[in-house]
């Protein structure tokens, strides 16, 4: 690791103009540093100053306040950006009004990694895949002109791709708390560039076709304060893990629905773990209306279709089949609905 | 720090050692950080140094800035001794600097130049196609009833000690200290006099603490030893060479990998007459060291033909790894049996209480079977519900074997007893049950012995390799102890004027015909000088003779058909080990050896990229080993029907745990999946070709 200079940031305007200061080459913002550290010790990045915005407070406290940080004002759910995913994940508002956020935010790593991580680090974290993390490997990501994962080891990469053909890159986007925030139709507020203060959180992400050595659409020194989104009292989440424990999804998916009687009157779902940005299923959502989810072989017909499209790479095809089961399985823990083998665990 | 609460879920093993309650007396001290482990030892003035290494399968050094690095501050030196690597993390020089810092800035600083040149990364890269049918072998299938063509594999398993490889030399121009992290402290030892410039007696290796090497710190002090040795020689300062977690998977031994190719002939009850079995083993750049321990031996498999052949690639070469060879062949040995029991409509424990050669096997796997609840295992192939259960059984057996040690007793003064044994302890308890001996021999409690270990200055001792060390260490160390207790009770037979033999101690009191005369700390002060010292004297320590240690597995977990997902159950894990000296430690390596047995079969496995011949997944993320939620319950029973000696106990419990779960896997789901890892696309595989290809002769495919 390099050395660098820390900055601890009081105020939003501290943060700002820490990033802009001309002593520092490569200045980076600083959440849970979970991320950051991980970079700098394999020698991805070498930033020479990480201003750490946790400590942010007064107006667009970053952290929050109280033993809940989450708001909730009429309809609106309103948390801040360095909020923990072990707060999210013990909220007692998001779990009673959107599960979709504290489930995935409570299954993501371990209780030590989630008592550090934030909210925005979650969704803001570089890809797992595992030639972008091993420095010898110079792929897109990084400047070359290689995905190695082509020809190589690509078991746990993408079958979706954003643009017109698979690739360039085939990463798969490795936050779980984007798709769950997508179904709750999320907004992302940022300070820092004139523009504009707020994203739908859909539109935080993009595609390697439109740049490969990113995955969002933030530009340098804008920084997110808070997320709003909507009450999703009927939302579930449902990953499929090689390892239960601290391992990364092969695939999950996140489904918020709202009930017609016994039916599903409208559903949204998103999946993770199979694109390089977080994977809309609007065919799925469709199909889901009408169906009952305690019936279980209409639900699957419904399921089923979330794996049109998928181009497979040459060893990752198991995980068309699976999409549809993390999407049934999440609708059913949307729903209520026991899935089986689950009791006792 | 010993505890009155027994584990309560195995209250069979109540009662199995003179010192059940007895905690591992060193747990303390190595989860507080009090214990110092050789990668702790930062002595002032130290030197740091690291190895330079090929990033590729293959590829030849162009251009270096090893020159412009070199005048990096705190830099000290930089050697690059070869052009050219034929594997990820072959060591091509060193970087030496004045601190971790300095280190670490000059390695990130240096820009080494590669061309990449083609690799091979697998078995199959050479072993293209089933090998040909021997035709002694032919014959015997083609007069088979039924028969079973199948091919087993098994990845590169990676030691994955917690303490990766290396030392702290302090060479001080005619003696050296080497705190080592070994589990040889003699060999390490023996290693070192060239690089050090010195005569073993001149330097002494500690290695007080060590943490984990299941076999990769067998063999002397490697490349991490020479080279710091060297370079503290040459510049009579110490240096710390340890290397990090990546280069940890890559460059210190692994367990291979292997092929099986299995051609069985067999009558319709499952008797198997013969054919053929082919392995291989895949040994990296080494030449040798890829055992595949199938048959065992341990069932009868008829006429069979078999032979072995290692296959070279572009990775790090294998070492031991906590029964070399054995996991391999067991998952294969195992897996094919019950494939020939489902073939044959029979119960595969049946199948096995037929084909066993051992009456310990035949009597552990009918107690094994209650315990886990055999009775309510549901035939094969009749699940159909989302979530499946299965059982599966598995057996191991190891040797006894002999290797040198002594051990020393001294009784002082004060009444403090020390036992000393030059044998270091990598986690298996040995400090532990060297007290245990020490104090039973002498008549004390094992908490008012204190124990010396982990130091070539003491009393020699085997590595701990091969289940060697308490059967070959506790008969010494008793015979220390004996012979110290004899000299106290000489000096306090002849204070009362009796024989020596009239008197004993037992529970820290001194008696004669029973009635106690004093107590152990008064007897000790009687001592003249400042202590006694018991020896062993080796001509006639008798650790010859007959043991065994034989085990039988049984696992039950439940099958997600819908995700492929495997959840672990129970283990019930029997295994004999002669006289067990302290219950705890003895049932800790019951139950480690099936957690690292379990994570076998499940998750672990080098990956290594097929172009480049790189491992992708050197790090502890991506190499999965088995976690908290992943962990089944498990019961160990120390089985010591019929034995009295201490056996061995470290290996065997690693042997049949992958083989036991690949046949509940086949159980649960009515297929085999003979790869591992298990993982859940090769389950989903496995469910979706069920009801496929099938033999011409019915058997499996």
């Amino acid at each position: 690791m390099n050395s660098f200079t820390y900055v601890r940031a009081r105020n939003q305007a501290e943060a700002l103009s820490s990033l802009k200061d001309a002593k520092f080459s490569l200045p980076v913002f600083k959440g849970g540093g979970l991320d950051l550290v991980d970079h700098m010790k394999e020698g991805l990045i070498a930033p020479d100053a990480l201003i750490d915005v946790r400590g942010v407070r007064g107006e667009g406290d970053l952290a929050g306040n109280g033993p809940d940080a989450v708001e909730m004002k009429g309809e609106v759910i309103r948390f801040p950006a360095a909020m923990t995913l072990a707060q999210a994940a013990n909220s007692a508002v998001l779990r009673k009004f959107a599960p979709v956020v504290a489930m995935t935010a409570g299954s993501a790593a371990t209780p030590a990694v989630r008592n550090v991580a934030t909210v925005a680090g979650n969704l803001l974290q570089r890809p797992r895949c595992w030639y972008y993390r091993n420095s010898q490997f110079n792929c897109l990501k990084k400047g070359g002109s290689t995905c190695f994962a082509v020809e190589g080891e690509n078991a746990y990469h993408a079958i979706f791709s954003t643009g017109s053909s698979p690739g360039p890159c085939h990463i798969v986007h490795p936050s779980n708390l984007a798709p769950a925030l997508m179904v709750c139709d999320a907004v992302v507020h940022t300070v820092g560039n004139a523009d504009r203060k707020e994203i739908p959180i859909g539109k935080l992400f993009h595609g390697p076709e439109k740049g490969v050595t990113s995955e969002h659409t933030l530009e340098a020194g804008e920084l997110i304060t808070h997320i709003t989104m909507k009450a999703r009292p009927v939302s579930g989440f449902y990953a499929i893990k090689e390892k239960q424990s601290f391992d990364w999804p092969l695939v999950f998916a996140c489904v918020a629905i709202e009930m017609a009687g016994e039916r599903i009157g409208k559903a949204e779902v998103v999946a993770g773990a199979v694109a390089p940005v977080p994977w809309a299923l609007p065919a799925v959502a469709a199909a889901l209306k009408g169906v009952d989810p305690k019936d279980e072989r209409a639900l699957t017909e419904a399921c089923a279709l979330a794996g049109k499209g998928a181009k497979p790479m040459r060893d990752n095809g198991y995980k068309v089949g699976l999409l549809s089961v993390a999407v049934k399985r999440a609708v059913m823990k949307a729903a209520g609905v026991a899935i089986a083998g689950e009791e006792g665990r | 720090m010993a505890t009155t609460t027994p584990t309560m879920n195995r209250p069979m093993n109540l009662g199995a050692s003179a010192a059940d309650h007895l905690d591992r007396v060193d747990a303390l001290a190595k989860v507080t950080g009090a214990a110092k482990y050789g990668r702790d030892r930062y002595l002032p003035g130290s030197l740091f140094a690291a190895l330079i290494r090929c990033p590729w399968g293959s590829a030849e050094l162009l251009s270096d800035n090893a020159a412009e690095v070199g005048k990096l501050a705190g830099v000290v030196e930089i050697k690059i001794s070869r052009r050219e690597g034929t594997y990820h993390g072959r060591d091509v020089g060193y970087v030496l600097a004045d601190s971790v810092v300095a280190l670490k800035r000059a390695m990130n600083a240096l820009k080494l130049e590669w061309k990449r040149r083609e690799v091979k990364t697998r078995i199959e890269d050479t072993v293209k196609e089933p090998p040909a049918i021997n035709e002694d072998a032919k014959k015997v299938l083609d007069a088979a009833a039924k028969k079973l063509s199948a091919v087993y594999s098994t990845p590169v398993q990676t030691h994955s000690s917690l303490e990766t490889h290396g030392c702290v030399v302090d060479h001080r121009g005619d003696s050296a200290t080497v705190y080592a992290s070994t589990q040889g402290t003699f060999a390490f030892r023996d290693g070192l006099d060239e690089a050090l410039k010195l005569k073993g007696s001149d330097f002494e290796i500690v290695c007080e603490y060590v943490g984990g090497g299941f076999g990769s710190k067998l063999g002397g002090p490697g490349k991490e030893g020479l080279n710091a040795a060297r370079i503290s020689a040459a510049r009579g300062k110490p240096v710390y060479l340890f290397v990090n977690r990546e280069e940890e998977h890559l460059d210190t031994g692994n367990r291979p990998s292997s092929m099986t190719f299995a051609e069985l002939a067999f009558e319709n009850d499952g008797t198997i007459t013969g054919g053929q079995i082919l392995t291989f083993g895949g040994v990296g750049v080494a030449r040798g060291g890829g055992g595949c321990d199938v048959p065992s031996g341990r069932y009868n498999f008829g006429d069979l033909r078999r032979a072995h052949t290692d296959v070279s690639f572009n990775a790090g070469g294998p070492r031991a790894m906590r029964a070399p060879g054995k996991p391999q062949g067991a998952f294969a040995e195992e897996l094919m049996l019950d494939e020939v029991a489902l073939a044959c409509n029979v119960d595969p424990l049946e199948l096995r209480m037929r084909l066993a050669r051992s009456g310990n096997h035949k009597e552990m796997m009918k107690a094994g079977a209650k315990l886990i609840g055999w009775a309510n295992r549901i035939p094969t192939g009749t699940q159909t519900g989302t979530i499946r259960r299965g059982m599966g059984v598995g057996l191991c057996s190891w040797g006894l074997f002999p290797a040198r040690a002594e051990g020393e007793v001294v009784i002082y003064r004060d009444g403090s007893v020390e036992a000393r044994t030059g044998t270091q302890d990598i986690g298996t308890g040995q400090r532990t049950i060297m007290g245990v001996v020490a104090a039973e021999a002498v008549g004390i409690n094992p908490d008012e012995v204190r124990c010396s270990i982990g130091s070539s200055k003491l009393p020699v001792g085997p590595g701990s390799g091969g289940s060697v060390t308490a059967p070959n260490t506790a008969p010494p160390m008793r015979a220390a102890a004996l012979d110290a207790k004899n000299k106290l009770l000489t000096i306090i037979a002849k204070e009362l004027n009796v024989e020596a033999s009239a008197l004993e101690i037992v529970k820290g009191e001194v008696l004669r015909g029973g009635q106690r005369v004093m107590s152990f700390k008064d007897a000790c002060q009687r001592i003249t000088g400042d202590s006694i010292t018991g020896r062993s004297d080796a001509a006639k320590v008798d650790t010859s003779g007959k043991g065994h240690s034989d085990g039988v597995q049984f696992v039950e977990l439940s099958v997600d058909t819908e995700t492929g997902v495997i959840h672990l159950h129970n283990v019930v894990a029997l295994q004999s080990c002669g006289r067990v000296l302290a219950r705890k430690t003895a049932e800790s390596q019951i139950i480690g050896g099936v957690i690292q047995g379990l994570s076998y079969a499940l998750f672990e496995q080098r990956v290594l990229d097929r172009v480049t011949g790189a491992m992708v997944n050197a790090n502890l993320e991506s190499y999965k080993i088995l976690g908290p939620k992943d962990m089944p319950h498990i019961t160990p029973v120390l089985w010591s029907k019929g034995q009295t000696k201490v056996c061995s106990l470290g290996e065997p419990p690693v042997i049949p745990t992958a083989g036991a779960v690949a046949c509940a896997v086949l159980n649960a789901i009515g297929a085999p999946v003979r790869s591992l890892p298990i993982t859940p696309a090769k389950v989903l595989a496995a469910l979706a070709g069920v009801g496929g290809k099938k033999n011409e002769d019915g058997g499996a495919r």
